[in-house]
C-alpha cells in the first residue's frame, strides 16, 4: 500500500497536531473513535480508489495520508472539499468527514479566524446532535429524552474535549518490521462488531465476549496490536458508552515486530460530548420507586456500574484529581469505587478488600438481610453521634411552650432548629450536590502544550456512584430538613419534639405556598391535588402512644396554643385535607397524631386509586409542614409495607425519634435514611456499594466509618450515662436494681420442661442428621418457643403437639368420665343428670351437689374449715387444694401411684379440679377471659346466680413463676401498700394466667396488650396513672415495651427473657424514666436449668463482646 | 417443735368431746402428738373383757403419713407381734389422710375381733390360729386374763 512515509522513522513533527502552524490554530476537535460512524459516502467505487491515491501530493499543507489512513481512501474532490472546510486541518477533517457533515457545512463558516474561533466550532456542532443520537440509540436502550432539546451548556461542548494522557501497554499481534515506530500517531480502535469487514482491510474483526478487545492500529490504519486487558478492561466500556474517545502515539516498540511483543503507548483521552448529555441515563432515583430494590441489578444498572469503574479508573490513569468534593464522601468514597473492581493498584492495596465485592457481578441477593451487628460495633456507631457537646447553644421555647426544658432539651431544640432552618443557608452558598466531584478540564497537554480552552467550561463533574456526567454544576437537593432524635428512651424526646413544633411553627397568615409546593411532584406525578399543610405536624407513633402522645401535646402547651387532632379509628371520619390546607389555616390543627397502621391503610387506598392521594382526603393527601415518625424502628425494613408507606408522605420537615436507630442491622438506619430523603445515601444502591457489601465482605471498620460519616450530621442522640462536664448525670434519674430471680419448676413442671426439651432435642438431631437443619429452622425455633413457655407455665404448651400424646390419653378419659379442663358445676350436675339415671350418673350427680353444698365443708386432710381453696379430685373427692395435692406429691415421692385420700382411687394428677367461686360477675372486659374458661363463663346457664361454680383443672392456675410473682406482690404490698408495679410478659397468654392468680389473692390489677383497642389502652393508661389503688398492670412486652409512661410505678416484673436484654431495657426503662422519683427494683425471672438461662447468657454475650 | 396443726388440734379435741365408746386416747402434756391410748377388747372375740393399752404418735408430717401405734400391753394375735406391732393395713400401704386417729384405732378394735392369720405378723401365733385355732383362742384369752386387766399397770 502506497504511503507518503515509507521505511523511515517520522520526524518528531508528525505529531497528530504538528500540522498547525501555531498551537493557537489548533482546532479542539479530535477524530471520533472509528466505530462512531460509517457515513453511506463510504461506499466508494474503485475509481473513487484511484483517484485517491494520486490526491497526496495535490492537496499541500493537507496530509491526505493521515486523513486516508483514518477514514479510508477517498475520491480527490471529496478531499478537496474536506480540505477547504476544515481549513486545511486533517484532524477536523476527519471529523467532518465521519460526521457526514462537511457536505453541508457551508466552507464561509470553516474559515478560521482569530477573532472568531470558536463560532465556526460551535455551528459545525449544531449540526452533529443527529448523529449523537443515532449512536445512542445503539448502545443505550434507556435513551427516552432524546426528544428533548440539548441543553445549551452542553451544545457549547465540543465534539470532544482533551481530558488527560496515560501510558498504557499493548502487545502486537502481527509481526514485521517497522509497522509501527516511536512517536507514531496510533488509532484506538474498538469494534463490537463488524457488519462489512471486506472492503477496508483495515477494519478489524472482533465480535465474541469477553469483549473487551481494544485494538490500536498504525497511522496507516493497519491493526497492529491490542491493548493490555489491564486497561483495556476500561478503555473499552468508555469507549463502549460513548464517553471517552482515545488515540494514542507510541512511546517505545522494536524495529522488528513479533507477534505477542509489548508496545509501550501514550494514550490521551477525550471526553465526548455525547457523555455529558444527560438524557441518555434515567436518573437511578426516587421516581423508580421502590422496585429498584426487588429486583437483581438491571441491565441498566450494570451499565452503569461498568461506566462508574471505567471513570473512577480513566480519572486514577490519567491522574486527575477533583477539584472540590463533598467533604462527607471524600474520605471514603474513592476507596469504595476502587474496591468495586478488583484490579487496584498495588499502592491501593491497603484500602483494598480481600473480597470479591465486584457490583458487576450480581450482588449477593439478600442484600437487605445485611449481617446482624454486634453490640460493640453499634457503640463505635453512636460514639460519634454521642460526642455530644456540652457547650452547644441552647434554645428557649417560647411562651407558648408550658414546660422547663432541661439544658440537653434546649440544646436539643437548638440543634433541631438549625436544622430545620438549614435550608437558607445551604441554597445561598450553592452547596455541591453530595455525590459529585468537580474536576477542571486540563489547560495542557501532557506534552504541556495547551489544549484549546471553551469559555465558561472550565470544570466538570463527575458522579463517581452513577457514572454520570455533567457539565453544569450539580446543585445540593436540599431535601433533608430534620434529622434524627436519637436521644435514649427517657430523655424526653417527645417533650423536644414538642417545643420544636411550638418553636418552629408557622403562622396561618404567612404565604408558604411556593415553598412548600416544589416538593410535591417528586411523588405521585398523577395527583396534582395533594395539597400544602402548611401549619400542620404530621406525628405517627404506634398506636399504644397515641394517647400519650396527645396528653403530652396537651401538658406542654398553653391552653389554646396547639391544636391537636388524633386521626385515628373514628376520628378519622374528618377531611384531613380541607381540615390542615393552607387556606383553612386559621383552623387548621397544629399536630395531627396518627398510628402507623392508619398510615398503611391509607396507603393501601391510595395505591388501590392508582396513586391518587387527593381524592381520599387522608393522610397521603397533604403536604405536611413537618413529619414525625415516632419509635421509627417501626419501619426500620425497607421493604415492609408500612415503612413505604411513611416514604411516601411528603413533608417540608422530616424527623424520625427513636431510641435505637439501629436495631439489629445496618440496613434498619437506612430505613430512616430513606425516610429522611437524605442524599445520597437514600439511593439503595448507593448504600449497598458503601455500607451493605463492604461490610459483608468483612470490611467492618469501613463500613461502620461511612456509617458514622452518615449519622454524624443527621443525628443526635444523648444517653442517660452521659454526664456533663461538672460529672453530674444529664437526667438525676433514681437508682434502679435489677435482680435476676431464678425460679426452681415444681416437680410436674419440670416433666413438662424435660419431655418438651427431648422432643426438640431428637428434632433437632434428626433434622441435623439429614443435613437439612436450616430449612427447618422454623420448627426449631417453634420448639424453642415451647421450652421458653413451658418455663412459664406449662399450660402454655398446652393445646400443642408437643403434649399431643399426654393430652390425648388425657382426653379420651375426659371423654370417659365428663371432665374437662375447666367445667361448670352447674352444668356438670346437670349433665349428670339428665344423661339417664345410671347408678354413676346419679352418685355423680349427687357427689357434685355436695361439693357444691360442701363449700363450707372442713378439709378431710387439715381439718381447715371451709377448705382453703376446695379442691375435687376425679372421683368428687374434697380437699384443700395445698393438702391434695401434698398428698399427691406425698405418695409420689414414695413411689406409689397416687390414690384419692378418701376411696383410694388412683387418682390421674391431671384431674384434680381446683372449685371456683366466682364471687364476682365476671368482669365486662372480654379479654379477661382465658381462652380455657372463655366457654364457661359465657355459656354457663347459671352464670345470672350469685354464686356460681366452676371446676378448673389445678396446675392452671399457677406455675412456679407465678407463685414467685404473687410472693413478691404480697411481700411489696405488705411493705408499702400503695406501690403500683408493672408485670411484663412476652407472651400474652401467659397474662392471661396470671390475672386469675392476681384474682384470687384480691390484687387488683388492670391489663394493656395489643389487643385493647386504642381507647381502652388509653383508658386503662389513664386509670394505672391515676389511681390510688395499688394496681398491678399486666403488659405485653411487644405491646408495652416502648414508649410508654410508666413512672408512677416503681417495681417491675419481668416474667421472662428475651433474646436481646435490649428489648426488656427499653421495657424496664418505662418505667426508669424521667419523672421517675423513686427507686426502681426490678425483678427478672430466670427457670433454673433452663433455656432461659441460656437466653441470659446470650444476652450477656451480646452485652459485652 | 413447730406449731401443733390445726388438724392435731382438731382431733384431740373431737376424741375428748365425743369420745368412741370402748377406746380412749389422751395426749402426753408435754408433746401434744404422743397419745395414751386404751381399746376395749371387742365383745365375742377372746380379747373380751381386756383393757389394752397403747401408745399412739403422730410424725411430724401426718397425716400424710399414718400415725405410729403400737400395744403396750401383750397380746396374743396373730397380726400383733411381740413387740406389740400391729400389721395394718391402714397404718402402712392403704392409709390415707382422710384417716384419722379415731378411725385407726377403731381399725384397730376391729382388727381384734377379727384376726386375719393369713397376713401374719407374729408367725407362730398365726401358725396356732391356723392349725388350732381353739387353742390359739383359749391362749389369747388367757393372755387377756393375764395381761389386759383393767387394774393393772401393764408392763409388758
Amino acid at each position: 500500500m502506497e504511503s507518503p512515509h515509507p521505511e523511515e522513522r517520522p520526524l518528531k513533527k508528525r505529531r497528530f497536531f504538528a500540522e498547525n502552524p501555531s498551537p493557537v490554530q489548533k482546532p479542539p476537535i479530535r477524530p471520533v473513535s472509528p466505530h462512531a460512524a460509517v457515513p453511506p459516502a463510504n461506499e466508494l467505487s474503485p475509481e473513487d480508489n484511484d483517484a485517491g491515491k494520486s490526491a497526496p501530493q495535490d492537496l499541500d499543507g493537507f496530509d491526505v495520508g493521515m486523513l486516508q489512513a483514518i477514514v479510508g481512501d477517498l475520491p480527490l474532490d471529496t478531499l478537496r472539499k474536506l480540505k477547504d472546510v476544515s481549513g486545511s486541518d486533517v484532524q477536523k477533517a476527519i471529523n467532518l468527514y465521519l460526521d457526514g457533515s462537511w457536505v453541508t457545512t457551508p466552507l464561509a463558516a470553516s474559515v478560521t479566524s482569530a477573532k472568531s474561533r470558536n463560532l465556526p466550532l460551535q455551528t459545525t456542532l449544531r449540526k452533529i446532535p443527529k448523529r449523537v443520537e443515532s449512536e445512542q440509540s445503539t448502545t443505550s436502550s434507556t435513551d427516552s429524552g432524546s426528544s428533548t432539546p440539548m441543553a445549551p451548556v452542553i451544545k457549547a461542548m465540543p465534539g470532544d474535549r482533551y481530558i488527560g494522557s496515560f501510558g498504557a501497554v499493548g502487545w502486537a499481534t502481527r509481526s514485521g518490521t517497522g509497522l509501527i515506530r516511536h512517536d507514531e500517531k496510533v488509532g484506538i480502535s474498538r469494534q463490537k462488531s463488524q457488519p462489512k469487514a471486506g472492503k477496508t482491510p483495515k477494519r478489524v474483526v472482533q465480535v465474541k465476549k469477553p469483549d473487551v478487545i481494544v485494538r490500536f492500529t498504525n497511522y496507516k490504519g493497519e491493526e497492529v496490536g491490542r491493548l493490555e486487558n489491564e486497561s483495556a478492561n476500561w478503555i473499552s466500556i468508555l469507549i463502549d458508552q460513548n464517553i471517552c474517545a482515545f488515540e494514542g502515539k507510541v512511546v517505545y516498540a522494536p524495529d522488528k515486530i513479533r507477534t505477542g511483543e509489548t508496545v509501550y503507548l501514550q494514550l490521551r483521552a477525550s471526553f465526548l460530548r455525547s457523555a455529558f448529555d444527560k438524557r441518555k441515563f434515567v436518573k437511578p432515583d426516587a421516581n423508580r420507586e421502590i422496585s429498584i430494590f426487588e429486583q437483581q441489578e438491571s441491565s441498566d444498572e450494570q451499565s452503569l456500574r461498568l461506566r462508574q469503574v471505567g471513570l473512577v479508573k480513566l480519572f486514577e490513569a490519567i491522574n486527575l484529581h477533583p477539584n472540590r468534593e463533598n467533604a462527607n464522601t471524600e474520605k471514603h468514597k474513592r476507596q469504595g469505587l476502587l474496591q468495586a473492581t478488583q484490579k487496584d493498584e498495588p499502592e491501593k492495596s491497603k484500602q483494598k478488600s480481600n473480597s470479591t465485592a465486584d457490583p458487576t457481578s450480581s450482588p449477593p441477593s439478600d442484600a437487605e438481610d445485611g449481617k446482624e451487628l454486634e453490640q460493640d460495633q453499634l457503640d463505635s456507631l453512636y460514639r460519634k453521634a454521642q460526642s455530644f457537646d456540652f457547650n452547644t447553644p441552647e434554645m428557649t421555647p417560647p411562651d407558648t411552650f408550658r414546660l422547663d426544658l432541661r439544658k440537653y432539651q434546649r440544646q436539643a431544640l437548638h440543634w433541631m432548629i438549625g436544622k430545620e432552618k438549614a435550608e437558607s443557608l445551604t441554597h445561598k452558598e450553592e452547596s455541591m450536590h453530595p455525590l459529585w466531584e468537580e474536576y477542571e478540564w486540563p489547560t495542557q497537554d501532557a506534552d504541556n502544550m495547551p489544549v484549546p480552552v471553551i469559555e465558561n467550561q472550565s470544570m466538570f463533574y463527575v458522579n463517581p456512584y452513577s457514572g454520570e456526567l455533567s457539565l453544569e454544576f450539580p446543585k445540593q437537593e436540599q431535601n433533608c430538613l430534620g434529622g434524627i432524635l436519637a436521644d435514649e428512651m427517657g430523655l424526653g424526646k417527645t417533650i423536644e419534639m414538642m417545643s420544636l413544633i411550638h418553636t418552629h411553627r408557622i403562622e396561618p397568615p404567612t404565604d408558604q405556598s411556593p415553598d412548600t409546593v416544589h416538593q410535591l411532584p417528586r411523588l405521585f406525578k398523577s395527583s396534582a391535588d395533594v395539597e400544602a399543610a402548611p401549619y400542620t405536624t404530621l406525628v405517627i407513633a404506634p398506636m399504644s402512644l397515641l394517647a400519650q402522645w396527645e396528653s403530652e401535646a396537651d401538658k406542654a402547651s398553653q391552653e389554646g396554643t396547639l391544636k391537636t387532632l388524633v386521626y385515628y379509628g373514628s376520628e378519622k371520619a374528618v377531611n384531613l385535607q380541607k381540615l390542615c390546607s393552607a387556606s383553612n389555616g386559621a383552623n387548621a390543627p397544629n399536630v395531627v397524631i396518627t398510628s402507623y397502621g392508619t398510615v398503611l391503610s391509607e396507603y393501601g387506598q391510595v395505591v388501590k386509586e392508582n396513586g391518587n392521594r387527593g381524592s381520599h382526603g387522608g393522610i397521603f393527601s397533604l403536604d405536611y409542614f413537618r413529619i414525625i415518625l415516632d419509635e421509627a424502628h417501626f419501619v426500620k425494613n425497607r421493604q415492609s409495607k408500612t415503612a413505604k408507606a411513611c416514604y411516601e408522605l411528603s413533608a417540608r420537615h422530616r424527623w424520625v425519634l427513636t431510641g435505637t436507630p439501629i436495631v439489629n442491622r445496618l440496613e434498619d438506619l437506612f430505613s430512616l435514611v430513606r425516610f429522611l430523603k437524605v442524599e445520597p445515601w437514600s439511593n439503595f444502591s448507593f448504600w449497598k456499594t458503601f455500607i451493605t457489601v463492604p461490610f459483608e465482605a468483612g470490611e467492618f471498620i469501613r463500613a461502620l466509618d461511612v456509617v458514622q460519616t452518615v449519622l454524624e450530621p443527621l443525628v443526635i442522640r444523648r444517653t442517660k450515662d452521659m454526664k456533663t462536664p461538672d460529672g453530674k448525670a444529664l437526667v438525676p434519674l433514681p437508682p434502679r436494681t435489677i435482680d435476676v430471680e431464678k425460679i426452681e419448676l415444681s416437680k410436674d413442671e419440670r416433666d413438662v420442661y424435660d419431655h418438651i426439651y427431648l422432643r426438640a432435642k431428637m428434632v433437632f438431631d434428626v433434622q441435623a442428621e439429614k443435613g437439612n437443619l436450616l430449612k427447618s429452622y422454623t420448627t426449631i425455633f417453634a420448639q424453642i418457643l415451647r421450652l421458653r413457655q413451658s418455663c412459664c407455665h406449662p399450660v402454655l404448651t398446652r393445646k400443642a403437639e408437643i403434649v399431643a400424646d399426654e393430652a390425648d390419653a388425657a382426653l379420651a378419659s375426659d371423654l370417659a368420665n365428663g371432665l374437662a379442663d375447666d367445667m361448670d358445676l352447674e352444668s356438670l350436675i346437670q349433665r349428670f343428670t339428665t344423661e339417664g339415671d345410671q347408678d354413676v350418673n346419679q352418685f355423680g350427680a349427687s357427689v357434685l351437689k355436695q361439693i357444691q353444698s360442701e363449700a363450707e365443708a372442713e378439709c378431710p386432710i387439715c381439718s381447715e374449715e371451709p377448705m382453703m381453696d376446695q379442691t375435687v379430685t376425679g372421683c368428687w373427692h374434697s380437699a384443700c387444694k395445698d393438702c391434695l395435692l401434698n398428698y399427691i406429691e406425698h405418695q409420689r415421692e414414695k413411689g406409689e401411684v397416687p390414690r384419692c385420700f378418701n376411696c383410694r382411687a388412683p387418682i390421674n394428677a391431671r384431674d384434680v379440679f381446683e372449685v371456683v367461686r366466682h364471687e364476682r360477675q365476671p368482669l365486662t372486659e372480654d379479654s379477661k377471659d382465658s381462652p380455657f374458661r372463655s366457654n364457661t363463663t359465657t355459656a354457663a346457664p347459671s352464670s345470672t346466680q350469685a354464686s356460681r361454680i366452676s371446676l378448673r383443672r389445678v396446675g392452671l392456675s399457677g406455675s412456679a413463676k407465678t407463685q414467685a410473682l404473687l410472693t413478691h406482690l404480697k411481700t411489696l404490698h405488705r411493705a408499702n401498700p400503695l406501690a403500683k408495679s408493672v408485670v411484663f410478659s412476652q407472651f400474652t397468654s401467659f397474662l392471661d394466667l396470671i390475672q386469675p392468680a392476681l384474682d384470687r389473692d384480691h390484687i387488683p390489677y388492670l391489663r394493656f396488650d395489643g389487643t385493647m383497642s386504642q381507647k381502652l389502652r388509653a383508658a386503662t393508661l389513664a386509670e394505672f396513672a391515676a389511681s390510688s389503688k395499688p394496681y398491678v398492670l399486666l403488659l405485653s412486652l411487644r405491646a408495652g415495651g416502648v414508649g410508654l409512661n410508666l413512672t408512677c410505678a416503681s417495681h417491675v416484673f419481668v416474667m421472662d427473657p428475651w433474646w436481646s436484654f435490649a428489648v426488656e431495657a427499653q421495657a424496664i426503662d418505662r418505667v426508669h424514666r424521667m419523672g421517675q422519683t423513686e427507686e426502681v427494683k426490678v425483678v427478672r425471672f430466670i427457670v433454673q436449668g433452663s433455656i432461659e438461662e441460656k437466653m441470659l447468657r446470650i444476652q450477656e454475650r451480646k452485652k459485652f463482646m | 417443735m413447730a406449731a401443733l396443726p390445726k388438724r392435731i388440734i382438731k382431733e384431740t379435741e373431737r376424741l375428748t368431746k365425743e369420745p368412741v365408746p370402748g377406746i380412749s386416747a389422751v395426749p402426753h402434756d408435754d408433746n401434744l402428738r404422743y397419745f395414751d391410748v386404751t381399746i376395749d377388747g371387742p365383745s365375742q372375740s377372746p380379747y373380751e373383757g381386756g383393757l389394752f393399752k397403747l401408745e399412739l404418735f403422730l410424725p411430724d408430717d401426718y397425716p400424710m403419713t399414718p400415725p405410729k401405734v403400737r400395744f403396750l400391753t401383750k397380746i396374743y394375735h396373730p397380726n400383733i407381734d411381740r413387740l406389740g406391732r400391729i400389721c395394718l393395713d391402714v397404718l402402712k400401704s392403704n392409709w390415707s389422710p382422710a384417716l384419722q386417729i379415731r378411725t385407726i384405732l377403731l381399725s384397730i378394735q376391729a382388727l381384734l375381733g377379727a384376726p386375719n392369720p393369713d397376713d401374719p405378723l407374729a408367725n407362730d401365733v398365726a401358725q396356732t390360729w391356723k392349725e388350732n385355732q381353739e387353742q390359739a383362742i383359749s391362749t389369747a384369752k388367757e393372755w387377756t386374763a393375764k395381761y389386759a386387766t383393767r387394774d393393772t399397770n401393764p408392763t409388758s
